[in-house]
C-alpha cells in the first residue's frame, strides 16, 4: 500500500467554468486538488504564484490561445502538462505536443480516462524519485533521480513524457521498444490506434538531440513496430 | 476613346469610310478612263482613216486598216460586218455579241414604212461605217482588258493599296484583340474560381481599364469577394458550431460520471455515454470536414503511400478488432511510391474509405486495399462485399450525409454519413480524384493521386 499522499495540485486552464467547478467535484475523492482559471493569462500568473502538480490546458481559449500559453510555460518549467484538444483538430493536437505537452485528450472527453492520464503521470514523477540510478548511453547521460539529461557535461532540457520516452529507450540501447509498450510505459495507457502521440514526442526528443550535438546515440525507428536508441560503435573520433 | 462603346463605332465607321471612298474612287477613275477612251477614239483620226480606208479600197482596205491598228492585237477594235462576223475573223468576246445580234434582229423585221422613216436610222450607240457597196460595218471599240492592273501598277498605286489594307487589318485586330483578351481572362479565373481557387482576381491585369470591361472586372472580382466571404462564414459557422456543442458535451460527460458515481452503474448510463459518444464523433467529423472544405493549413510534403497504407490498414484493423468485427483487411502493395501532398488530409481521406468499406462489409467479407501505379497517377483501391449501392447512386455517396438506401439498414455507426465526403474533399485538395464502382458483391472505390515529386 502507498502511504497516504498529500492532495496532488492541479490547474486547469479553460474558460468553461462550469466545466472546472464539476471537475474538481469529480477529481476530488482521488486527491487531487483543482483549482480553475479562466484564461490564459490569469493561468500564467496561478503558475507563477504557486506549485503546481499538473497542468490541464484547454487549447482554445478566448484572447492567449493555449499553444502560446504551453510556449510561455515550457520556457521556465517542465510541470506535466495534459492538453484538451477538439478532436478532428488533428494541428492543434499535433503543435500541442511540439511544443512540449505530455499528452492530450480531446474534448469531450471520459473523465475517467481524464483521471487515468493524470494517475499515470503522477505516478511516473514519483516512481522516479525513489529510483536514483545513472544511465550512460554513448554520449548520452541520464540521471534518472534529477531527471535531467546531459551531453559532454552541457545539460539538455527534456519534458517529463520526453525524458521518459528516451530513458525507456536508454535502459535497453540497441533494442527496438515497441510502441506499444513505450505508450505504456510514457503515458501509462494503452496504445491506440491513429494515435501518433509516441511518434511526436520522438521527434522532439530527436530535434532536442540534434540541437544539443548529439548524433551518438541516434533514435533510429522500425517501421510499424517501434523506436530504438542505437550506438554507433564505429564511431569515428 | 475610353468607352468601348465608341471605341468599336469609330474602328469600324472609318474602315467602312475609308473603304468607300476607296471604292468610289476607283469606280469613278474606271468609268472616266473607259469614257474617254470611247470618246477620244470616236473623234480620233481613226475613224476617219477607216472611213476613208473603206471608201477607197472597200472591205479589203478596211481589213487592212484593221490589221494594222495598234489596238487590234490587244483586241480593243472589233469591226463587224452585217453578217456579225468580224473583219479579222476572231471570236467576238460577249460584250459584242450581244449588241451584234440585237442589229440582226433589227435587220430581219420589215422595213419600216417609208414615207414617216426614210431618213430616219434607230439610233446606234456605236460608230458604223457604210461602205460603197453600202453594207454597214460597226465598230466596237473595249477598254483595254486590264485596265485596273494597270491602274494598280502605275505610279506605285498598289503600295497605296497594300498600305491601305496593312492598316485597316492591324486596326480591326487590335480593336478584336481589346475585347478578347480580358475575356479570355475572365474565363480563366472563373474556371479558377469553379475549381476551388477562390483568391483569384481579375482586375490586376483587366481592372485598370476605365471602359465597360473594366467595370466589368471589378464588378466580378466584387462577386467573388462576396462568394468567398459567404463561403469563409459558413465554414467560420461550421466550426464554430462544432466547437461550442463540444461544451455542453464536455460537461455532459462529466456529469453522468458523477451521477455514476452516486446511483452505481445503471444500463441507460451506458447508453447515455455510448450517445455522447457518437455526438461527439459526428461532431468531429463535421469539423474535419469543415476543415478541409475551409484550407488546409498543413505543409505540404513527401508521402510515403505504401508505409501511409500499411499504418492506415493497422489501425483501422485494430479498431474493428478490438470491437470484435470479423472483417477482414487485405492489403496488396503493387509498388513503392512516394507523392507529394497533405498528409493528414490524405491519411484522413484513406482512412475513411477503408473504415467506410469495413463498416459496410458482410461479417465474413474481406475488405482489399490495392496500390498500384498507372502511367503518372498512384491508384488506391479499396474493394468490400457490402453488396454495392445503386448506379445512378454512385456520384452521390460521395455527398455529406448521403446514405444509400440500399445500405442503410447496415450502417449502425454514426460516422457513415461524412466518411466519403472528408475523403472526396481530402482527394480534391491533393489534386487527386475519387470514384466509385459496383463489383460482383461489393462497391470499389478507387483514388487517383498525381505523382509529383517535390524538388
Amino acid at each position: 500500500m502507498m502511504p497516504p499522499m498529500p492532495d496532488s495540485k492541479i490547474l486547469i486552464i479553460d474558460d468553461d467554468r462550469e466545466l472546472g467547478e464539476m471537475l474538481k467535484e469529480f477529481l476530488a475523492p482521488d486527491h487531487l486538488d483543482v483549482s480553475a482559471r479562466l484564461n490564459g493569462e490569469d493561468g500564467l500568473q496561478a503558475l507563477q504564484d504557486e506549485t503546481w502538480d499538473l497542468l490541464i490546458l484547454d487549447i482554445m481559449l478566448p484572447g492567449m490561445n493555449g499553444i502560446e500559453v504551453l510556449k510561455q510555460i515550457r520556457q521556465d518549467s517542465d510541470i506535466p502538462v495534459i492538453m484538451l484538444t477538439a478532436r478532428g483538430d488533428d494541428v492543434d493536437r499535433i503543435l500541442g505536443l511540439e511544443f512540449g505537452a505530455d499528452d492530450y485528450l480531446s474534448k469531450p472527453f471520459n473523465p475517467r480516462e481524464l483521471l487515468a492520464r493524470i494517475k499515470a503521470i503522477m505516478r511516473r514523477s514519483r516512481s522516479d524519485e525513489k529510483r536514483g540510478k545513472a544511465l550512460t548511453v554513448g554520449s548520452l547521460e541520464l540521471d534518472v533521480g534529477s531527471r535531467r539529461v546531459s551531453a559532454g557535461g552541457k545539460s539538455i532540457r527534456l519534458t517529463g513524457t520526453e525524458f521518459e520516452l528516451l530513458r525507456c529507450l536508454a535502459e535497453s540501447p540497441g533494442k527496438v521498444v515497441p510502441k506499444e509498450q513505450l505508450t505504456q510505459q510514457v503515458l501509462g495507457r494503452r496504445h491506440m490506434p491513429y494515435d501518433r502521440s509516441i511518434d511526436t514526442h520522438v521527434s522532439n526528443v530527436r530535434g532536442k538531440l540534434s540541437s544539443a550535438g548529439v548524433d551518438n546515440p541516434s533514435i533510429r525507428s522500425r517501421r510499424g513496430v517501434g523506436y530504438l536508441l542505437l550506438l554507433d560503435v564505429e564511431e569515428r573520433r | 476613346m475610353r468607352s468601348l462603346l465608341i471605341r468599336i463605332f469609330v474602328s469600324f465607321w472609318s474602315i467602312i469610310v475609308i473603304t468607300i471612298i476607296a471604292a468610289a474612287a476607283i469606280g469613278f477613275w474606271y468609268a472616266e478612263r473607259t469614257r474617254t477612251t470611247i470618246e477620244n477614239f470616236e473623234v480620233s483620226d481613226a475613224v476617219l482613216e477607216a472611213s476613208s480606208a473603206l471608201r477607197e479600197n472597200g472591205r479589203e482596205g478596211l481589213t487592212e486598216w484593221l490589221r494594222l491598228l495598234p489596238g487590234a492585237a490587244e483586241s480593243l477594235v472589233y469591226v463587224v460586218d452585217d453578217q456579225g462576223k468580224d473583219l479579222l475573223g476572231r471570236r467576238l468576246p460577249s460584250i459584242v455579241k450581244i449588241p451584234v445580234r440585237r442589229m440582226g434582229e433589227m435587220r430581219r423585221r420589215p422595213p419600216p414604212a417609208k414615207h414617216d422613216s426614210r431618213y430616219i436610222r434607230p439610233a446606234r450607240p456605236f460608230t458604223q461605217l457604210v461602205g460603197p457597196d453600202d453594207r454597214v460595218y460597226t465598230m466596237f471599240v473595249l477598254p483595254p482588258r486590264n485596265i485596273t492592273t494597270r491602274w494598280l501598277v502605275d505610279k506605285g498605286r498598289g503600295g497605296l493599296v497594300l498600305l491601305a489594307l496593312l492598316v485597316s487589318a492591324m486596326v480591326s485586330y487590335l480593336l478584336a484583340r481589346t475585347i478578347s483578351r480580358p475575356i479570355r481572362r475572365f474565363r480563366e479565373s472563373a474556371n479558377a474560381i469553379a475549381s476551388g481557387n477562390l483568391d483569384t482576381r481579375v482586375a490586376e491585369s483587366v481592372g485598370k481599364r476605365r471602359d465597360e470591361i473594366g467595370l466589368l472586372a471589378q464588378d466580378f472580382d466584387h462577386m467573388t469577394d462576396e462568394l468567398q466571404r459567404a463561403w469563409m462564414q459558413q465554414t467560420e459557422l461550421t466550426r464554430n458550431v462544432s466547437h461550442e456543442l463540444r461544451s455542453p458535451l464536455a460537461r455532459l460527460r462529466v456529469a453522468l460520471e458523477l451521477a455514476r458515481r452516486k446511483t452505481g452503474d445503471l444500463a441507460e448510463l451506458d447508453r447515455i455515454d455510448t450517445e455522447t459518444e457518437r455526438l461527439d464523433e459526428l461532431i468531429g467529423r463535421i469539423l474535419e470536414y469543415s476543415r478541409l472544405e475551409a484550407d488546409s493549413h498543413e505543409q505540404r510534403s513527401n508521402i510515403i503511400l505504401d508505409e501511409m497504407l500499411h499504418s492506415v490498414v493497422e489501425d483501422v484493423r485494430y479498431e474493428y478488432g478490438y470491437q470484435g468485427d470479423k472483417a477482414s483487411i487485405e492489403l496488396e502493395i503493387d509498388t513503392e511510391c512516394t507523392i507529394d501532398g497533405y498528409p493528414n488530409a490524405l491519411r484522413s481521406c484513406i482512412e475513411n474509405v477503408v473504415r467506410n468499406a469495413v463498416q459496410h462489409s458482410r461479417d465474413d467479407g474481406d475488405v482489399r486495399v490495392r496500390l498500384g501505379v498507372e502511367q503518372s497517377q498512384a491508384v488506391v483501391t479499396v474493394e468490400d462485399q457490402g453488396g454495392g449501392v445503386p448506379d445512378h447512386e454512385l456520384d452521390r455517396i460521395f455527398e455529406p450525409f448521403y446514405r444509400s438506401r440500399a445500405r442503410q439498414a447496415e450502417v449502425s455507426r454514426p460516422s457513415g454519413g461524412l466518411g466519403l465526403a472528408i475523403a472526396s474533399r481530402a482527394t480534391t485538395l491533393n489534386g487527386g480524384t475519387i470514384t466509385a464502382s459496383n463489383t460482383a458483391n461489393g462497391l470499389s472505390v478507387e483514388i487517383r493521386l498525381p505523382i509529383r515529386k517535390r524538388y
